[in-house]
């Protein structure tokens, strides 16, 4: 159907809609055609609107198999839910993306940092002299430059910008130089001379729960004992004290994981500019430019007013850029110094020094299931290597422990966690904070308390799910689940029922779960106010094109594009008539930062509250112009209409231009604030979030059990991501998610050698998958539109990393019968595994080993029947708009309308180690051993 | 200063333009591209060959530019990232790559670009085999691969049909549409 013909044709096509909606322009009656000024386009008709994109409940074909949602009177049917490019994706194909490195200013200079060749020293002296005298050198700055204390966490700020005092890992800041060009500044570092005390350093992560002559930091009264001890969790929720004597089958496996890296291709850079004004700009490709922001303020002792962060395109992030780094300081302190423009660019190493990965590990996990099939018990023990400073890891503490908590209804939860100080390069946020080592620990456990109950593991899985609006056992507020959508969907699609247990040796499948946070409930920084957690402006002039300003920072996940969207589908505009203006903290209001699997849901939030002040500006002026009573207009593509005539409106452009009548340029501000949740016990703030995802995923590996060799074949990758807004970046995240969560199952590790020393920080030995190690993913998109997300939304850029991991290592069990406890999966650990199962069975040839097989116990039954029962239950409940309240624990036979806490004594939380507990205590569970120091008398 | 090596003078032509200039003889062509030729489209992410993203065609071939001298490349005809497209037409590739989601953070991008658009000119429809072979130097931290290896698949089919790609600066929405030169 032609619309250059005008609208007059319309109607008379038979393929056109018919006449009761919106087809094309229809020239209002009365009205003389006349061109608005600035309108010169090329689309000088607005298109049919797509039926299928606008929601049932308005009159529209999209289909509402989870109810109606409240967003869905803001659908105009323009771009939510249709596969989009990126709104930069232009700028970085034609090389066109300024990231750190590519930020080059009049008169800049080159800075260098110099890096502790000690694991750990105190700085007795540091002589610049010889360097100062090298020509084309300009400034030095060391520790004394900049003594204040910076961290991401405010409760644990422990960095400095250069040593003071210490140096606490090999690469750890020392000093830093600026000079004419990076030869010169490379051999004034050489010229440096420092004099060093060693001191005894920590590596082993066991070592670190020890008292020390010399702790890596101190954290006075707050110091746990004598120890490298930096956070420690205990807690203890649900019937703890019976699940042992309850349960039929139980699992334990004792893991260890190694650190990995986030691997972003762009290594740290940046760069400091005062301007004649007096005013610092850092460029800086940063996730979390507030943060950042906050901690120079401190550092440089400048009030914030005067300090712009700008973020440039971010060559990756994944978590590694979202602490405030010390090199920021650096480059700042040293273009105050010198008066120039300074760049520091790192080499791949320096990345690999920085680092902020994921925790290395050491996980105890035992799982306990009862005569019905149910979990009646969860106990994790998590002792992690923090490195050398805090990070965020007093978050990722709790992490490790409450984020295993659903989507499984559990009888009792027991988690003791601590993480130590050592001497290595810094552990902290990497996608899946926190989460992904422990759920790999669950998820392989729950496939080995299958097959000790002899059930299937996805019917174990379906017939153990939380439903919809419901609590978990530590009252984290759970609303839309799409859990049981995805194992089914995987289920199917795999061909799991021909192919689990039933392949021939090395050939296997596995399946595995996840549950993630869509968003931190509590912001990092909740100072004693009430700032929103995310704010959007809106700016709109006489042009007509849309100003967004977002602080929040676009990693490459899509944030710019997805608020873009937002304000798109709000106010019925195509995406080129809307820009982004997210990169300047001078500009755009305060946004917390590319971390937690925020922005989409804080952000898109917030840009929608924003859109929706302005739609009722041009609904009102729609209503002035046309007589027509706001209630009854709606908006289409770039035209607003009464929605039972839709001859009857005025084009976008004409209702502007009656709003901005004595007012000039429309603006508005949209926030978003998560609402109050949780309970109150210690920690209970930790893991709660407005909404979570939910993942399962299905693997096929091929093992050759005689090198040990494992090759993923196919993954099939359902996620619950409330509602694609932008299906093409939600599948991006899936796939990208499973390479980067398929490295660190099958080749990736931090590896330190005899003496401490980080082998490995190249991307040579560094092994990150290449195009041949990526299996085929089919990406499978679940919707369960949670009630509170933008337009039904929650997550999909952590939580797909989760399930891939225990996946893998399922199918490898499937294929040969074996079951790892080390990561990565590679030739030599697996082998080694292999020879020992050999052994064990005294066969002599890997190839004569046979593949474990299944054969249904009764409790197979129950459990299927089960699943059956609650899948109803929970269609019911989420079709309920207001469902009766669920606590976890309901399947065990208490009121689910009360937490088990309030009405059976055994299930009260204990947050402190009860009397008793440290005669036989886990391994980090042995960190509350030390008593803070405030608590001793010495 | 610290004393530098030799100087000489290189001349080559980078994306169509001739330029010439003096550098270090110990000069990295990765360097003298960033820093002097223009082209900070061609981006650092290793410096030792691991990663790809530095990836420029010399006389046609994908090197990357990391490991390779400056005086080596004298005198040829290199192309980088933003030599790929013309004008604002797109070179098939980038369209493609935008499209299909092969590019998320973007750093990778030009690395896969250059190499793929050599791929394309030597062998303009390769197989899914002959693609992943061609872009088995380059890593790439957010995609995964998947989508952009249909990106690859994509332009080559755009390239055997011979569809042109819009221009970027074609007309865009009217905000005011129905009324316009009636």
């Amino acid at each position: 159907m032609s619309m250059e013909d005008g609208s007059s044709e319309v109607g008379e096509d038979s393929d056109s809609p018919t006449s009761d909606e919106m087809v094309g322009y229809r020239q209002q009656p009365g009205k003389l055609p006349f061109s608005k000024p600035g309108s010169g386009g090329k689309n000088r008709f607005s298109e049919p609107t797509d039926q299928s994109m606008i929601p049932e409940s308005r009159g529209g074909g999209l289909a509402q198999p989870w109810g109606s949602h409240k967003h869905d009177n803001l659908v105009s049917g323009q771009i939510i839910g249709k596969p989009t490019s990126l709104v930069d994706s232009n700028w970085k194909v034609t090389g066109q993306a300024k990231y750190g490195d590519d930020i080059r200013l009049p008169g800049e200079i080159i800075g260098r940092i110099l890096r502790s060749p000690h694991h750990y020293a105190r700085v007795l002296s540091i002589d610049i002299s010889k360097a100062m005298e090298l020509p084309g050198v300009l400034g030095i700055a060391t520790g004394d430059d900049a003594p204040g204390k910076f961290g991401v966490l405010p409760v644990t700020k422990d960095e400095h910008a250069m040593a003071v005092e210490k140096v606490r890992h090999v690469g750890d800041l020392v000093a830093c130089v600026a000079a004419v060009d990076e030869v010169t500044a490379r051999e004034a570092c050489r010229l440096i001379e420092v004099e060093y005390e060693i001191l005894d350093s920590v590596h082993d992560i066991k070592m670190g729960l020890e008292n020390s002559e010399n702790p890596i930091h101190d954290r006075g009264k707050y110091h746990i004992g004598e120890s490298n001890v930096q956070k420690r969790v205990f807690q203890q929720f649900g019937n703890v004290s019976e699940m042992k004597e309850n349960s039929i089958a139980s699992h334990e496996a004792d893991w260890t994981f190694t650190g990995v890296n986030h691997g972003f291709t762009e290594p740290h850079a940046v760069v400091a500019h005062w301007d004649p004004s007096g005013r610092l700009t850092l460029y800086t490709p940063q996730q979390v430019p507030h943060y950042l922001h906050r901690a120079l303020a401190d550092v440089l002792e400048v009030p914030m007013h005067q300090i712009n962060v700008y973020r440039t395109f971010v060559g990756g992030g994944f978590g590694g850029k979202s602490d405030p780094f010390p090199h920021e300081m650096c480059a700042a302190i040293l273009a105050r110094k010198t008066g120039r423009p300074v760049r520091i660019n790192f080499d791949r190493e320096e990345v690999f020094w920085v680092n902020r990965g994921r925790h290395p590990s050491k996980i105890s996990m035992s799982l306990h299931a009862d005569s019905e099939g149910r979990l009646c018990g969860i106990e994790t023990d998590a002792l992690i290597d923090g490195g050398a400073f805090a990070s965020f890891g007093h978050v990722t503490t709790y992490y490790n422990g409450v984020l295993h908590t659903a989507p499984y209804e559990i009888g009792a939860f027991h988690y003791t966690g601590a993480r130590v100080w050592t001497n290595k390069p810094a552990s902290g946020a990497m996608r899946g904070h926190g989460a992904v080592n422990s759920r790999c620990a669950v998820e392989t456990g729950i496939d080995d308390l299958s097959e000790r109950l002899g059930v299937d593991p996805i019917d174990f899985r379906l017939a153990n799910l939380l439903p919809p609006h419901s609590a978990t056992i530590t009252g984290f507020r759970v609303t839309s689940i799409g859990m049981r959508e995805c194992l089914e969907r995987v289920k199917k699609e795999s061909g799991w029922e021909e192919k689990f247990r039933k392949m021939p040796l090395g050939k296997g499948i596995g399946i595995g779960c996840g549950f993630f946070i869509s968003g931190s409930g509590l912001p990092i920084h909740w100072d004693p106010n009430k700032f929103p957690h995310a704010t959007v402006h809106l700016k709109i002039d006489m042009d007509g094109g849309v100003t967004i300003h977002t602080g929040a920072a676009d990693i490459g996940q899509g944030s710019d594009t997805v608020v873009a969207q937002s304000v798109a589908e709000v106010l019925g505009l195509p995406l080129d008539m809307i820009r982004v203006r997210s990169r300047e903290s001078d500009t755009s209001p305060v946004d917390l930062g590319s971390y937690s699997s925020r922005v989409t849901f804080m952000n898109a939030n917030a840009a929608i509250s924003a859109a929706m002040e302005i739609r009722d500006d041009l609904l009102n002026a729609t209503s002035e112009i046309t007589g027509a009573p706001t209630e009854s207009l709606v908006i289409g593509d770039r035209r607003i209409f009464k929605k039972m005539d839709p001859a009857v409106g005025v084009s976008y452009l004409e209702a502007l231009h009656k709003a901005q009548e004595d007012r000039g340029a429309l603006v508005s501000s949209g926030s978003y604030r998560t609402p109050p949740m949780g309970r109150a016990h210690k920690g209970a703030a930790a893991g709660l979030a407005p909404a979570y995802s939910f993942s399962a995923y299905v693997a096929e590996v091929d093992v050759d059990v005689e090198t040990g060799q494992t090759k993923v074949e196919r993954v099939w990758a359902a996620h619950d991501c409330g509602k694609a807004l932008n299906p093409l970046a939600v599948e991006g995240q899936i796939i990208g998610s499973c390479h980067m969560g398929m490295g660190q199952v099958l080749s990736e590790e931090m590896k330190y050698g005899r003496t401490g020393h980080l082998i490995n920080p190249d991307l040579l030995d560094y092994k990150i998958p290449t195009v041949h190690e990526m299996p085929h993913v089919t990406p499978i998109i679940v919707e369960s539109n949670d009630p509170e997300g933008p337009f039904g939304a929650k997550e999909a850029g952590e939580g797909p990393l989760l399930p891939i991991l225990p996946a893998v290592v399922n199918a490898v069990y499937d294929a040969i019968g074996v079951r790892v406890d080390e990561l990565p999966i590679t030739p030599d650990r697996l082998y080694k595994e292999i020879e020992k199962r050999c052994r064990k069975e005294k066969i002599g040839d890997p190839l004569d080993l046979s593949p474990p097989t299944l054969l249904f116990s009764p409790l197979q039954e129950t459990l299927v029947e089960r699943a059956y029962l609650h899948s109803e239950r929970d269609i019911e409940r989420r079709h309920d708009d207001d469902p009766p309240p669920y606590h976890n624990g309901a399947l065990f036979g208490l009121d689910p309308e009360v937490p088990g806490d309030e009405q059976d004594s055994r299930w009260a939380a204990v947050v402190i180690p009860p009397e008793g507990y440290l005669d036989n205590p886990g391994l980090a569970g042995s960190a509350w051993k030390h008593a803070e120091r405030r608590h001793r008398e010495d | 200063m610290v004393p530098g090596p030799d100087k000489i003078n290189w001349e080559a032509k980078v994306n169509g333009r001739m330029v010439s200039f003096p550098i270090d003889s110990n000069a990295i062509l990765l360097d003298i591209l960033r820093d002097k030729g223009g082209s900070l489209g061609t981006k650092r992410g290793c410096d030792m060959g691991t990663c790809g993203c530095c990836s420029v065609m010399i006389d046609g071939t994908p090197k990357l530019s990391c490991l390779v001298l400056a005086q080596e490349a004298d005198g040829c005809e290199i192309t980088t990232v933003e030599g790929l497209s013309s004008g604002h037409h797109l070179h098939p590739i980038q369209q493609t790559f935008a499209e299909c989601g092969g590019s998320q953070c973007g750093f990778c991008t030009p690395g896969f670009l250059v190499v793929s658009a050599a791929l394309l000119e030597d062998n303009p429809s390769p197989t899914k085999d002959e693609i992943k072979t061609a872009i088995e130097g380059n890593l790439c931290r957010c995609t995964g691969y998947q989508q952009i290896v249909e990106a690859i698949s994509k332009a080559s089919e755009i390239l055997v049909s011979g569809d042109g790609i819009e221009d970027s600066t074609s007309p865009k929405s009217d905000p005011h549409p129905g009324f316009a030169g009636e």
